[in-house]
């Protein structure tokens, strides 16, 4: 009996664990101003970077408003990292706006 | 029967999957910088890696320094890029930059018809991955990814 009572604290603290984890893990959504695209090329050559970084789960490039906008979990990819993967592919970040 | 007619099928597909997996790359002929001459074929037994790139083309500076450095680390094992620039371009600026990069490979004079030869659309870079055989086996849009490299390059040089 009391290893049952155990047992189910046990399996009690798990659930309320994870829950945790799944609720602190979000998906945010930032929009990058990035400066120099002038064509789609240009656009899906920010596309395929952003989208191969691990973490980021839908990208939106527009090369005809100079923006990124990136859903992302923060708990495996930041901002910061973010901003450094467009940065490598020739292109300059300006500034960001983020929103949820 | 189920089996004769999967049979049918299978054997209907096949030449298409073999067709769509081995296109043979086009007879190529241009002059590089000095105006020598440089054919594809002068590379047959390579992996051929025709990086189409221009100097107002941000993605593809920043892509050449990887591109170098795989040159440099799989030329023994047959690796073989060759740049085609695509126009407009400067020959000084382009002079300027292939020396900034110290770009370890040839780099010939292309123009739009070359590129539309491969792939029609405006991307930049493009990079065509043609085997040991002179078979295109890839063409990748975009800056060629480290992982695009392991995944689609690496195996064809072993």
């Amino acid at each position: 009996m009391h290893r049952k009572q155990f047992i189910t604290a046990i399996v009690f603290t798990l659930v309320l664990a994870l829950g945790a984890i799944s609720v602190s893990a979000a998906t945010k959504t930032v929009t990058i101003r990035v400066k120099g695209m002038h064509c789609g090329g240009c656009a899906s050559s920010v596309t395929k970077a952003l989208k191969a970084t691990d973490g980021v789960e839908d990208v939106q490039v527009s090369f005809e408003k100079g923006e990124a906008v990136v859903k992302f979990d923060d708990q495996k990819v930041t901002v910061a990292k973010l901003r450094e993967v467009i940065n490598n592919t020739g292109f300059k970040v300006v500034e960001e706006k983020s929103g949820d | 029967m189920v089996r004769a007619i999967a049979l049918g099928i299978l054997l209907m597909l096949s030449p298409v999957a073999a067709l769509a997996q081995s296109k043979k790359a086009p007879a190529l002929s241009l002059k590089d910088l000095r105006g020598r001459t440089i054919r594809l074929s002068d590379y047959k037994g390579k992996v051929v890696l025709l990086n189409f790139w221009a100097t107002w083309c941000p993605p593809c500076r920043a892509e050449m320094p990887h591109l170098v450095k795989w040159q440099r680390e799989y030329r023994g094992r047959g690796l073989q890029v060759i740049g085609i620039t695509y126009p407009p371009t400067k020959r000084r600026e382009m002079r300027q930059f292939i020396q900034s990069v110290k770009v370890n490979y040839p780099i010939l004079l292309g123009g739009i018809e070359t590129k539309a030869l491969f792939e029609q659309g405006e991307t930049l870079p493009i990079t065509v991955v043609i085997d040991r055989e002179g078979n295109i086996q890839e063409l990748i849009e975009g800056i060629l990814l480290p992982e695009e490299f392991e995944q689609k390059i690496k195996p064809l040089l072993r």
